[in-house]
């Protein structure tokens, strides 16, 4: 773990997890936990063990073993582990539902086939008394939601039923953190709901009473309360838009963007620009505040905020926005952020550029700062328009083709002494 | 999903890494040495969150250790902050005041805490009442079975 090599010891990790001795067992299965990876060719060593511990009558070694099959299966091991896995889903004890739930979570990652056959047996465990186990089904049947959502959406009620009963504080006080009731079951909820409210009226109508009751409840001025809020403005941009949520949303936002805490920046910032994108009328009155974020020292508030910028783009602040997106290319040095940066440049310029010169210089300065970065069509674009014209004008086609190609011929001489360009400068030189 | 749990000190030395998804030993340690060399440079001052690569890193300081969980891109940054605020509670109530030399001498122990706590990248249990009674549990059944050894 600390960069000593021990791949001498996997061998013996493995020949420990078929001790009886409970603490051997317990140390053997770890080992392997954090060594072994599924496609280590001890694993067949492995899985016998793991049969029969996953039938034996006692708990804690059918805990160890599941947790090993969350971490270490394959597809290749489905077949033989999963019946056995499903039976547990009945077990006595709540730790092994628990685990056996979030197994069948990882089955459905690698080979979904198998797990929708049982979709009734999950449903069941929806219904489980116990609320970790409740818990733990969310994940499964988040996953389910998001690759069939109408094959889950008579579910709808249940959810918001448990939200409810969540936030009235029905469930026991184990549960509450920091005064909270479940807070990750309600954010898992609400990612559910958002998931399957997408785009549907019907199904929308059904959450927006619970959601503003969520959010009422969430605002408890501790960091957790924040983050249910959050969860459930990014909710409230996904369903079916709903003008008074979207209200109550957008002003749970305009605090976290100006209080104090960076996190909460951080997080407003994000969430204006998922509101943004449902109407775009929101982010007038926060301009002065976004301003201010880009210029703050934070380097991901400052990403955050050129995201943000980027969404909030129309016709009338396309040249501003392109020039702050283009300074920070300049003087960025992570390729990610470049290649995001030039992307974004990219789609704005094609899509809101108020005139062709503008269009031209803009794809030049992006070619001179990150040409390796571009794709090659957005090139073939511009020449075609350099080409082609607008076909409304000939006199203004003409003049324009005449200052893409004097652009051309001094990027070209520059670029006989940079190399940067990749050869951009030579179809236009043909006109 | 969390990808994956760091714990680093402020020297840069590991006291604890968990995968939940499957990356080869190499990788592992470059991850390490990038994500440690990114985190350890920043100011107190800023936020909790950073991108990197296509995650991102929602990380805390608690006395001389980096608590880092790395999420995926649509996940709620806050709440992975609480998910590894409730583990370092759990530690907390477990080794009753616990400090980095607990963390270096029983890190079996808090291997296993981590594990009742999360399985394959997500929360399975909020209540640390029952995490602890779990733990303490399968304590009692390790320190019968040794007693029993050592007997027999």
């Amino acid at each position: 773990m600390l960069g000593h090599d021990a791949s001498f010891a996997y061998i013996h990790a493995v020949k420990l997890t078929h001790e009886k001795n409970l603490f051997a067992k317990r140390i053997g299965y770890l080992t392997c936990n954090l060594f072994l990876h599924r496609d280590h060719e001890l694993m067949l060593l492995l899985i016998n063990t793991m049969q029969r511990d996953l039938q034996s009558a006692n708990h804690i070694e059918v805990c160890s073993a599941l947790a090993s099959v969350c971490r270490l299966v394959n597809v290749e091991m489905i077949p033989a582990i999963s019946p056995l896995v499903f039976k547990l889903l009945n077990h006595p004890q709540e730790a092994v539902r628990k685990k056996a739930v979030i197994a069948v979570h990882k089955f459905f990652k690698i080979v979904p086939e198998t797990v929708l056959d049982q979709k009734d047996q999950i449903r069941k465990v929806l219904c489980d008394p116990d609320p970790s186990v409740m818990g733990a089904s969310l994940h499964v049947l988040c996953e389910i939601a998001k690759a069939h959502p109408a094959a889950s959406k008579d579910l709808v009620p249940s959810f918001v039923s448990i939200l409810k009963q969540i936030t009235e504080h029905r469930l026991p006080r184990d549960f509450d953190y920091h005064r909270m009731p479940a807070p990750w079951l309600q954010v898992k909820l609400l990612s559910i709901l958002g998931v399957l409210g997408t785009a549907d009226k019907a199904t929308s109508e059904h959450m927006y009473e619970i959601l503003q009751e969520c959010m009422r409840r969430a605002d408890s001025g501790v960091n957790v309360g924040y983050a249910i809020i959050y969860e459930c403005v990014k909710c409230i941009t996904k369903i079916f838009p709903d003008h008074g949520l979207l209200e109550l949303a957008a002003s749970n936002i305009s605090r976290f963007i100006s209080s104090e805490n960076h996190n909460l920046r951080y997080l407003g910032v994000t969430g204006l620009a998922q509101i943004v994108q449902v109407s775009p009328a929101y982010a007038a009155e926060h301009q002065m505040v976004v301003v201010d974020c880009l210029e703050d020292p934070d380097e991901t508030l400052k990403r955050k905020t050129l995201d943000l910028l980027f969404r909030m783009t129309n016709p009338q602040n396309v040249v501003v926005v392109v020039d702050k997106l283009s300074f920070h290319l300049r003087t960025s040095v992570d390729s990610h952020l470049r290649r995001d940066l030039a992307q974004k440049i990219t789609s704005l310029a094609e899509r809101f550029a108020p005139d062709n010169e503008w269009y031209v210089n803009t794809m030049n300065t992006v070619f001179e700062l990150s040409g390796e970065l571009v794709p090659a069509e957005t090139a073939y674009n511009l020449m075609r328009l350099v080409a082609e014209g607008t076909g409304e004008d000939d006199a203004a086609d003409n003049a324009f083709r005449v200052f893409a190609v004097n652009t051309y011929l001094k990027a070209g001489r520059q670029m006989l002494c940079k190399n940067t360009y990749p050869d951009r400068g030579v179809p236009g030189r043909e006109n | 999903m969390i990808q994956f749990i760091l714990l680093i000190s402020r020297q840069g030395k590991t006291r604890l890494k968990k995968w939940f998804v499957p990356c080869p030993e190499r990788d592992q340690f470059r991850t390490i040495k990038e994500v440690s060399s990114l985190i350890l440079s920043r100011s107190p001052k800023v936020c909790n969150f950073l991108e990197w690569r296509d995650y991102k890193l929602c990380y805390k300081r608690y006395a001389s250790l980096f608590f880092i969980a790395c999420v995926e891109g649509n996940d709620n940054e806050l709440l992975a902050l609480e998910t590894v605020h409730h583990f370092v509670e759990c530690l907390d109530r477990y080794f009753g005041n616990v400090c980095e030399l607990d963390l270096i001498f029983n890190f079996h122990k808090a291997y296993y805490i981590l594990d009742e706590i999360l399985i394959s990248g997500e929360l399975q249990e909020s209540s640390k009442r029952a995490v602890l009674h779990h733990i303490s549990e399968q304590d009692a059944m390790m320190q019968e079975n040794e007693q029993a050894k050592r007997k027999g």
